[in-house]
């Protein structure tokens, strides 16, 4: 590769020649072979070709945003000496180097080694791969240099973080025949009181209501209101329309936050939970139980970034085709579009139940701008005409007006129940 | 360990004082000028290249450095050129110490910081080698840079070349083109080969 230097030299000399023709003076013309020498020698001795070999390790594989992640490289020369070489482990560029360096400028003779050794944080989720390894081979007289790529990769998966939402009260109204924590208003197994029968054959001595039984001089047995589980579809807006801030504080990034954050909750709940994300694509996982449910949906979020231009009802289609129907959906929007109405109208008229959280878009902004007298006026302006969106939805479904700087924990706390019963 | 941290500081201030000194060189020789208008237009040439010297260092723009030196040498070879004559002996050894200073700060541009890192004796042991050949190398090229073109124009005024004629020009013109084209080409064509 030539380097910026060589190429002033050769212009330099061909100028020099130029002029000394042109003014007839072989002084001059002369005067055009100090850079031609110095150009000569480095072509004389290039830069060698690099010929190395790489090793990376990762203190772990999978993350959490935030965490920190040791990254260790030690490349290896398996070629001639390299008088100066230029090595840059590169990185994706959400990344941030805590500690360390990714880059060294060193001399590696026939079969050393040089170990480099960095903190990276990532301060988005995503899955990323650090490498490949560029290496450059410096000529002495900076005139040319020999590239190199180790086609090393490490994957790293950098999780989301999640909502802390143990103390909020969140579960499906309507419930299905397995056993689970929500209360079915319907006689059952369970541990909340529901009425007094007539003893049958059968029933558990534990069960007789002695009390009664000795008032009323007939067995009588306890009836408790059956526990059961149901279902909860998380549904995330990911299109681009949704993507308001910076690269880590915008409403799908907190959406994503926060649908983890009511996926965990209900499934440590027993109910089943499934996903929808609208992004570039469409992309689904359907209800399921337990922890490995809780990584399923942690791999999709994982993945999600802004994109896709779909309308809002596209949801209704899915839900309609791959979802069991008495489901609570609980809507994870910034509600940037006013479709968003006629899309949950258009749910709660197919029969489902709808939740919708909304991380405020216009919070987000108001916290990245300037925060001068006319931006207070648009932003009482936005408020307006979200506030009357919002209590628009309220009409068909619970919203949850989350500013992302509170936790959202605090929000639903403010509401109660959630949602509320029937 | 003192020596160690002498040559970056030494590494560093090598090139500003070679560029003072060829700023200080190249005055000298304008101010000679009897002509006010080509004495004006040089001192403007210079001028121009000390204010993108400065402007570079405090604005760490790299785009604007190479106009220092450029303007430098032009304003010295359009000095000698066009009006005091070419006194060959000083010119060449005016150019070979341009060269020799960009050389010297890219040098310390890429030594510097690793004498400046906490080094290993193995690892110092070795960026020292590295940076006496690259000195070296440094060196033998600014040697040849002057000791070739004096040998050239020897053997033209000793007339064993006839340096005055056409056909000697013309010859003269396509080898060093030749030349400066099969340099430009070079990398690349050894690329292909790879």
């Amino acid at each position: 590769m030539r380097t910026p230097l060589s190429s002033g030299l050769a212009a330099a000399s061909l100028v020099l020649l130029v002029a000394g023709l042109a003014l007839r003076s072989w002084q001059v013309v002369l005067l055009a072979l100090p850079p031609i020498m110095v150009l000569s020698l480095g072509s004389l001795f290039p830069p060698a070709k690099p010929r190395l070999s790489a090793v990376r390790t990762l203190s772990r594989e999978r993350a959490e945003v935030g965490r920190d992640v040791e990254v260790k490289l030690v490349v290896r020369n398996d070629g001639p000496t390299l008088d100066l070489i230029e090595i840059v482990d590169v990185l994706p560029r959400e990344f941030v180097i805590i500690s360390g360096s990714n880059h060294a400028v060193v001399s590696l003779e026939r079969g050393d080694a040089i170990p480099l050794s960095y903190t990276v944080r990532s301060l988005v989720k995503g899955d990323f791969r650090i490498g490949p390894v560029r290496v450059r081979s410096l000529d002495p007289l900076a005139l040319g240099a020999e590239d190199a790529v180790l086609p090393i990769d490490a994957r790293l998966v950098v999780a989301p973080t999640m909502e802390d939402l143990r103390r909020t009260k969140l579960q499906p109204r309507r419930t299905r025949p397995w056993f689970g924590q929500v209360p079915s208003r319907q006689i059952g197994a369970g541990t909340e009181f529901w009425g007094v029968r007539e003893y049958a054959a059968g029933d558990e001595v534990r069960r007789i209501n002695w009390k009664a039984s000795a008032r009323l001089d007939r067995l009588f047995t306890n009836e408790y209101e059956g526990e059961r589980s149901g279902d909860v579809v998380i549904v995330v807006d990911a299109r681009r329309e949704s993507f308001v801030g910076t690269e880590t504080d915008n409403p799908i990034e907190h959406g994503v936050r926060a649908a983890l954050g009511i996926a965990e909750h209900v499934l440590a709940s027993k109910n089943r939970v499934g996903l929808i994300v609208q992004r570039e694509v469409i992309d689904w996982v359907p209800p399921a139980f337990g922890r490995k449910q809780l990584y399923r949906i942690l791999d999709h979020l994982t993945q999600v970034r802004p994109g896709g231009e779909w309308p809002f009802a596209y949801i209704a289609w899915v839900l309609s085709r791959f979802f069991p129907r008495d489901c609570l959906i609980v809507v994870v929007s910034p509600l940037e579009d006013r479709t968003a109405l006629t899309a949950v109208i258009d749910l709660e008229a197919r029969g489902y139940d709808v939740a919708i959280v909304s991380p405020s878009p216009i919070a987000i902004e108001w916290r990245l701008g300037q925060q001068r007298p006319e931006d207070k006026t648009a932003y009482q302006i936005l408020r307006i005409e979200r506030d009357n969106l919002i209590s628009q939805l309220r009409r068909v479904a619970q919203v949850v007006d989350w500013d992302p700087a509170t936790p959202l924990a605090l929000a639903l706390r403010r509401i109660g129940r959630w949602p509320r019963p029937a | 360990m003192a020596s160690t941290r002498l040559i970056p500081v030494a590494l560093r201030a090598a090139p500003v004082v070679m560029l003072a000194f060829l700023v200080g060189w190249a005055m000298l020789d304008v101010s000679t000028i009897g002509d006010g208008r080509w004495s004006a237009a040089l001192f403007a040439v210079l001028l121009i290249g000390i204010a993108a010297v400065i402007l570079s260092a405090l604005l760490h723009g790299r785009r604007i450095r190479a106009i220092g030196p450029i303007a430098v040498g032009a304003a010295y070879v359009g000095a000698h050129a066009f009006v005091l004559g070419v006194q060959l002996m000083p010119a060449l050894v005016f150019l070979s110490v341009l060269i020799s200073q960009v050389e010297l700060r890219i040098l310390a541009e890429r030594f510097s910081p690793l004498y400046e890192a906490a080094l290993r004796p193995d690892e110092r042991t070795r960026i020292h080698g590295a940076l006496g050949r690259a000195i070296l190398r440094l060196m033998v090229a600014a040697v040849l840079s002057v000791v070739v073109p004096v040998l050239a124009a020897d053997l033209a005024v000793a007339g064993i070349v006839p340096a005055t004629t056409i056909p000697t020009a013309i010859a003269l013109a396509g080898a060093l083109v030749a030349v400066v084209a099969l340099l430009a080409l070079l990398p690349s064509l050894s690329r292909k080969a790879v």
